[in-house]
């Protein structure tokens, strides 16, 4: 018999909350961070072509597009390294009540976009 | 040990070691994405960046498999198809990383 039960975690039936939010945008961090890493190491890869060679994905790099691309992974980045902490900190037995799922939630996702800023920040000198 | 308990472990020991990794890396990924040829290499090839790349590329690639690995639990009913996508993940999260490291530790700064 066809099993017709929708699978796990089912998104279609429950109601968001910040809590789901959450968890679903570290899965997709999670993924969007291994194919970043893994177009990283394509790109260390290519070094091995040459100075010549590279001049053109150094082109690309440097256009808005590249800017753009590299400041989306370091959300990317930031956002998984903060909520590793706090799944980390819930798996010592903190935070499991529901107002404080949220609050730490709410704190991922902004602090997320400031960590952002910060990283840029500091990987481009101009804070240090 | 279950294994399931054993995956857990796992799971938590290397996000425990990936998160400062991750911090560093991103940290100067900012810092030489749009640099030239020679800035990119000096960086790979100094004694400190080379290992802890190459830290953060094992265990990266170890996090997300097992990570990657869950959501194929949870979302692939098909055990053959499921099987085939956790066999593959595992074969290019070896790969990758280890293909990668040869490369760096190739590299030379003139």
């Amino acid at each position: 018999m066809e099993n017709k039960n929708p699978l796990s975690p089912h998104l279609q039936v429950y109601k968001w909350h910040v809590s789901s939010l959450v968890s679903i945008v570290t899965r997709i961090t999670g993924i969007i961070n291994i194919l970043a890493i893994t177009l990283i190491c394509i790109w260390f890869s290519s070094l091995l072509l040459g100075e010549s060679n590279y001049k053109i994905i150094n082109i690309f790099l440097q256009s808005y597009i590249g800017k753009f691309i590299a400041l989306g992974i370091t959300w990317s980045f930031s956002f998984q390294i903060l909520s590793e902490i706090r799944h980390l900190i819930m798996d010592l037995g903190y935070g499991f009540e529901i107002k404080t799922t949220n609050i730490t939630g709410v704190i991922v996702i902004i602090f997320s976009f400031i960590f952002t800023i910060l990283i840029y920040l500091l990987g481009r000198q101009f804070i240090l | 040990m279950r294994p399931v308990t054993k995956k857990w472990l796992f799971l938590k020991i290397s996000s425990l070691i990936l998160i400062p990794l991750m911090l560093w890396f991103i940290i100067n990924f900012v810092s030489f994405y749009d640099k030239n040829y020679q800035e990119i290499v000096k960086f790979l090839t100094s004694q400190p960046s080379k290992f802890f790349t190459s830290l953060f590329l094992v265990f990266a690639y170890f996090f997300s498999a097992l990570s990657i690995n869950e959501v194929f639990e949870d979302y692939i009913d098909d055990e053959k198809i499921k099987n085939a996508a956790i066999k593959t993940l595992n074969i290019i999260a070896i790969f990758i990383p280890l293909i990668t490291i040869i490369i760096i530790f190739n590299l030379t700064y003139e």
